[in-house]
């Protein structure tokens, strides 16, 4: 285990170490000077600009002003926004923290229902039933998210009037923000219409996280299909099946618990596209997190906060990527002992 | 004919073409793969065929609901949008914008990818290693993510959308050959050239690629039906194409605003986004399923 | 071991289980007794305001956003025939000569008490006195704190008319101009000139806050007072518990700022939004039983101003011709559904200044070829249009415009880029400069003609930015100089005539339509919200309880 922590510990470090690279020479890519792009400071008079050269080490040669970008970026200082001059700091606390939430949400309906669907798939191997839940996966897997979006507001919200298609809360709800993590604030706060609010944030997710779920998902049904259908076809089955255990006792107890290992794995793997979907769905859904906020600060040419959001967006799908690492290795004892990481 | 008969146990059919005569019994897959085959069609020559100017405006025409309702123009089969120009028109020249140029996009990343997988899995080493983890970097990044910031960085419009999203694409392409060649390397049939004297470079070129191409042509299906995705995307979030352009996401987000007044003019983009993708998924399915049957 | 593993995780899967199933139950249930719903309005405007203090800015976001709502000025004006109308001041009085102006200030007016203020007193000479002074005086440090920047009283040359302000006793004031002017009571009406709280500032000063949280942390006297903003996404007003005028219906205002067309026009369907700014769909919405439709006349005009500095807009000619080229009519039909009038002059018609018979340009593409000849450009060249991203009250949709002047000039030989950026870049983009020729428009602030003239199209707005033409004329300057100097409309009436006979030759920019502006709400909300000028207002909106 110690082994294995290492080996990723290392892979995290540099591919940390490779995105502030990235990050950084950004701001000799994006049009503008470089400093006020890594500051976003472009109201700074002469003595401001002083004091900025100073703290970046514009003065000195490209590594000590990547090695002063790292000193403020672990201090928390990512500059200020170019547009609206807000600490990109505090812009990512505010944004970030909804877009984890609509990932999570949306991974756990992908999940609690992809996976299912999958093995139901592979148990009933080439009948109509498997046929009927692969059409929907490859359906649902080739739907345009910004598309499905507005189908699903018209339906729910405008024709049923369902779900809210817009927002993360009733904006009447005055809720402090203490995490960024909506669920979170409406418990933490004290207000008299506790339950109320956190039923509408509820309400509010639904919708965003469907439209999310409904790609990766799609990936699950079909690991869960194979990975199922790999544990069917392998010896251990086959001999229980010999020793005349039911078909559904085989499966509840030997089929799903070493069919879900392989799919934790890829769930790591799947993130990545997961937050891709979740970027357009804030943006259709008014969702205000770090990818919507990502998208208009491309429209506002605003580069440090571009530059923030990538670091932020990608280090979380990262740090997402080992964690389900670490739980695979948890969950098999075999990849523990492995010489090479995959 | 008969001296096939006569000679049949001698005939070993490269694997593509081994690929070609399972993928073309599968039926669902010879009817995606007609479907494919048409849009090619529409791409190259789209623009000779259209009924109406796709940028021309006719203000006589606003709005005009699909042929089959009872506002509706046979004329303009589809409808017409805000400005007057036929929803038909321009949505078959939009195949070529969305569906031609993300077979172009993948193409090009094909070529790159697959002559940098080459050169890596033919080293080995600190180089490889550092490759491999840079790969490994670059694919938890989600790809619009850095599709987009590479726009933020060309700036918006088509083309830079096309770079940047062939970029995004490399790297798959990278992984897929990369791996192929090695799984090739471990086989005995290639040591057989090795032992003739051959350079590792004919080798490559003469006795492995031909095996792990249709790998490649697999990865390069989905690839496309991502690009196409991301294409569309981009030119939702008005990143893309410029507005007068045909290209199926722009006229979907530029026809948002109708939404409630001319629905079809937001339904029947994303409907071509929709099918486009159906039809590219399904031929990389067909394939990768033939391949299955002919390894078992 | 594993027992033990297996019976963790069903309890947290029953855990999960029950949380939803709570949640699916209590949605059932209704909502509609809340006062936290019931007693607050969801306003979805399109943009987020630069500020929280309209002296700083002219945009009609900032306007919307705050001049009504959070401030009051001496005077307003009647929404039926555009007098003005006591407001902070009880009364005024001019003297014959024009120079000297009093105003009689109310006694019971209080400011917001918030978290970061708590006034002591009730509003008093003084604080008009600071409202007015921090405009004038260069070495006043809320002068400094802004760089000077009043936009809309550097463009009426506010700080060269006013002499002096002088406190006559506690409750009285007393404006000495250098020079009469005739649109100046007209000016402080307008939305622009609020009255701030001097004790507010004197507290900043005091605690050695920074300077410009007079502008970004408000203290007013309006109907609503600031609890919070997010840029880009919302704005909350409370209630004034001590509003002077009348007790406020409402607990809570909220501005949902959502720059999507069609995503305020869903958060209406769906009642997300109880109002929304600048609708779209507008025969869904009149359809719909749950919603109301409203709409005013107001005093504006869409138009594409051409940069006069830069080629080829530096000749008239190339101006004139592009001005023959463009079909208005077509674009009053696509653009503004017919919701709108084709606009020959820069001044609307229902203004009294507006006289007929100005020479107005035809639309005739071979006109607009002879000229582009005599240009020297026969053979077309390629032209920028910026268009602005979001719906303006003039115009709804700038983008589509563009599309068919696009089309327009392609039939004499121009082809043209359509630029856009995000609202706010793209206009300090303009501010600068950087653009050829954009599709723009003015909404008035105060009925008064002159500021059609003057904030877009003077010298002094060259200066300060907002003159999107880069277009300065001595002679039109002169006629709106003269204009103002006098009380006589008849003289003003062919003063404006002149300027507008220099606007028709010279078309430093070309006026293309008068629209009204719409608003849609649910049913409902009672009371007006749309004002002829200066914005919206939510003093006197209620929401009545749902059956």
């Amino acid at each position: 285990m110690l082994n294995f922590t290492i080996r990723r510990l290392n892979l995290l470090f540099f591919t940390l170490l490779m995105l502030s690279i990235v990050s950084f020479s950004l701001s000799y890519f994006f049009p503008g000077d470089a400093l006020v792009n890594l500051s976003g400071e472009i109201n700074a008079d002469q003595q401001r600009t002083e004091q900025l050269v100073e703290l970046y080490n514009m003065d000195k040669s490209v590594f000590h002003q990547y090695t002063a970008y790292i000193g403020q970026i672990f201090s928390g200082n990512f500059g200020i926004s170019m547009s609206s001059q807000v600490p990109i700091s505090d812009e990512l606390h505010t944004f970030l923290p909804a877009t984890i939430e609509l990932c999570l949400a949306a991974l756990f309906i992908a999940l609690i229902f992809g996976v299912p669907l999958g093995f139901i798939a592979a148990i009933f191997h080439n009948k109509p039933l498997d046929k009927i839940i692969l059409t929907f996966a490859m359906v649902g897997y080739s739907i345009p998210v910004f598309w499905f979006a507005l189908i699903l507001i018209l339906l729910f919200s405008i024709t049923l009037s369902w779900f809210p298609s817009s927002g993360q809360l009733n904006l009447l709800f005055e809720i402090e923000q203490v995490t960024g993590f909506k669920f979170i604030d409406i418990l933490l706060s004290d207000s008299e219409y506790q339950a109320q609010a956190l039923k509408d944030a509820f309400m509010h997710i639904v919708l965003p996280a469907i439209a999310v779920a409904t790609a990766p998902m799609t990936i699950f049904i079909r690991l869960a299909r194979t990975s199922m259908l790999d544990v069917l076809e392998s010896n251990y089955i086959k001999a229980a099946k010999a020793k005349g255990l039911s078909q559904a006792h085989i499966i509840y107890h030997h089929g799903i618990r070493n069919s879900l290992v392989g799919i934790v794995r890829l769930i790591g793997l799947h993130f990545a596209n997961l937050v891709t979907v979740a970027m357009i769905a804030e943006v259709i859904f008014n969702w205000q997190g770090a990818g919507s906020w990502l998208i208009e600060s491309i429209f506002a040419r605003d580069y440090t906060a571009i530059q923030g959001g990538l670091i932020a967006l990608a280090s979380f799908t990262f740090f997402i990527n080992i964690l389900a690492d670490f739980l695979y290795a948890a969950l098999n004892p075999l990849e523990r002992h492995k010489k090479h990481g995959a | 004919m008969a001296r096939e008969n006569i000679y049949q146990e001698e005939e070993f059919p490269s694997p593509i073409r081994q690929l070609w005569y399972t993928f073309k019994n599968t039926p669902v897959a010879i009817i995606a793969f007609s479907c494919y085959l048409f849009l090619v069609f529409f791409s190259v020559f789209g623009s000779f065929i259209t009924p109406h100017d796709i940028v021309e405006n006719n203000l006589d025409k606003l709005l005009l609901p699909p042929a089959w309702n009872d506002d509706g123009d046979v004329s303009y089969l589809l409808g017409t949008d805000d400005l007057g120009r036929d929803m038909l028109s321009r949505l078959i020249h939009g195949t070529s914008l969305t569906f031609g140029l993300s077979f172009v996009v993948v193409f090009f990343a094909l070529a790159i990818g697959g002559i940098i997988g080459s050169i890596s899995a033919i080293n080995r080493g600190i180089k490889a290693s550092f490759l491999n983890h840079f790969l490994d970097v670059i694919l938890s990044i989600p790809s619009l993510l850095l599709a987009i910031v590479i726009v933020a960085i060309l700036g918006p419009g088509l083309g830079n959308v096309l770079w940047a999203i062939a970029l995004v694409s490399i790297p798959q392409f990278v992984h897929v050959t990369h791996n192929a060649i090695k799984e090739e390397q471990k086989k005995g049939y290639v040591l057989i050239p090795i032992l003739d004297g051959a350079s590792e470079t004919r080798v490559l070129i003469t006795s492995i690629y031909p095996n792990i191409i249709d790998k490649v042509i697999i990865q390069a299906t989905l690839a496309q039906s991502a690009a196409i995705l991301d294409i569309a995307a981009l030119g939702f979030l008005g990143l893309g194409a410029p507005i007068p352009m045909p290209e199926w996401g722009s006229m979907l987000a530029n026809s948002l605003d109708l939404f409630y007044i001319a629905p079809w003019t937001s339904y029947l983009p994303g409907l071509a986004i929709l099918l486009t993708v159906i039809v590219t998924n399904l031929v990389g399915e067909g394939l990768r399923h033939s391949l299955k049957i002919q390894k078992d | 071991m594993k027992v033990k593993a297996g019976s963790v995780k069903i309890k947290l899967v029953n855990a999960v289980f029950m949380l939803i199933g709570v949640l699916l139950l209590s949605s059932c249930g209704k909502v509609s007794n809340d006062s936290v719903l019931t007693k607050g309005i969801i306003y979805c405007s399109e943009g987020s305001p630069s500020t929280f203090n309209p002296q700083l800015d002219t945009s009609f976001i900032t306007i919307d956003a705050t001049s009504k709502q959070l401030y009051n000025r001496l005077m307003d004006f009647d929404p039926t025939n555009f007098d003005k109308i006591p407001a902070l001041a009880r009364s005024w009085h001019m003297t014959k000569n024009g120079k000297l102006i009093t105003f009689y200030l109310r006694k019971d007016v209080s400011f917001h008490q918030t978290d970061y203020f708590t006034p002591t007193r009730n509003m008093n000479a003084d604080d008009v006195i600071f409202s007015f002074n921090r405009i004038i005086d260069e070495s006043n440090p809320f002068y400094q704190s802004v760089a000077g920047k009043f936009p809309f009283f550097q463009s009426i040359k506010f700080s060269e008319l006013v002499e002096d302000i002088e406190k006559i006793n506690e409750y009285t004031i007393r404006f000495r101009l250098t020079q009469p002017q005739s649109s100046f009571l007209t000016n402080l009406a307008a939305p622009f000139g609020v009255i701030l709280s001097k004790e507010y500032a004197d507290t900043l000063l005091a605690q050695g806050r920074d300077l410009t949280e007079l502008d970004s942390k408000p203290i007013g006297t309006g109907p609503f007072k600031y609890r919070e903003y997010r840029s880009g996404s919302l704005i909350r007003y409370v209630k004034h518990e001590n509003y002077w005028r009348f007790d406020v219906q409402i607990e809570q205002l909220l501005f949902n700022i959502s720059p999507g067309n069609t995503s305020r026009l869903t958060k209406l369907l769906t009642h997300e939004c109880d109002v929304i700014a600048y609708p779209i769909a507008m025969q869904e919405i009149a359809s719909r039983k749950d919603l109301v439709l409203e709409e005013v006349t107001s005093f504006n005009v869409a138009f594409l101003a051409f940069n006069t500095q830069v080629p080829p807009f530096d000749n008239p000619l190339v101006r004139k011709a592009v001005a023959h080229a463009i079909d208005k009519k077509a674009i009053i039909s696509a653009v503004y559904y017919d919701q709108a009038e084709v606009a020959d002059s820069l001044l609307p018609k229902a203004s009294w200044a507006y006289s007929k018979n100005t020479n107005t340009i035809e639309h005739s593409q071979e006109k607009a070829k002879l000229l582009l000849a005599d240009a020297g450009l026969a053979d077309g060249f390629t032209l920028d249009i910026w268009a602005g991203s979001i719906q303006r009250a003039y115009n709804p949709n700038a983008l589509k415009m563009a599309k068919l002047i696009k089309a327009d000039l392609a039939r004499i030989g121009i082809e043209v880029n359509i630029i856009t950026f995000e609202w706010s870049t793209f206009l300090k983009k303009l501010a600068k400069g950087e653009h050829q020729s954009v599709l723009i428009g003015w909404s008035a602030d105060h009925p008064d003609p002159d500021n059609f003239f003057s904030p877009p199209l003077s010298c002094a707005s060259l200066a300060t930015g907002s003159n999107r033409a880069m277009w300065c004329n001595e002679e039109f300057d002169q006629l709106l100089k003269q204009s103002l100097a006098t009380n006589d409309t008849t003289i003003r009436k062919k003063l404006y005539k002149q300027a507008q006979q220099i606007l028709a030759e010279e078309i430093p920019l070309l006026p293309i339509a008068y629209a009204k502006r719409a608003q849609a709400k649910v049913a409902e909300i009672e009371g007006n919200i749309l004002t002829p000028f200066g914005g919206i207002s939510f003093e006197n909106v209620n929401k009545k309880a749902l059956q």
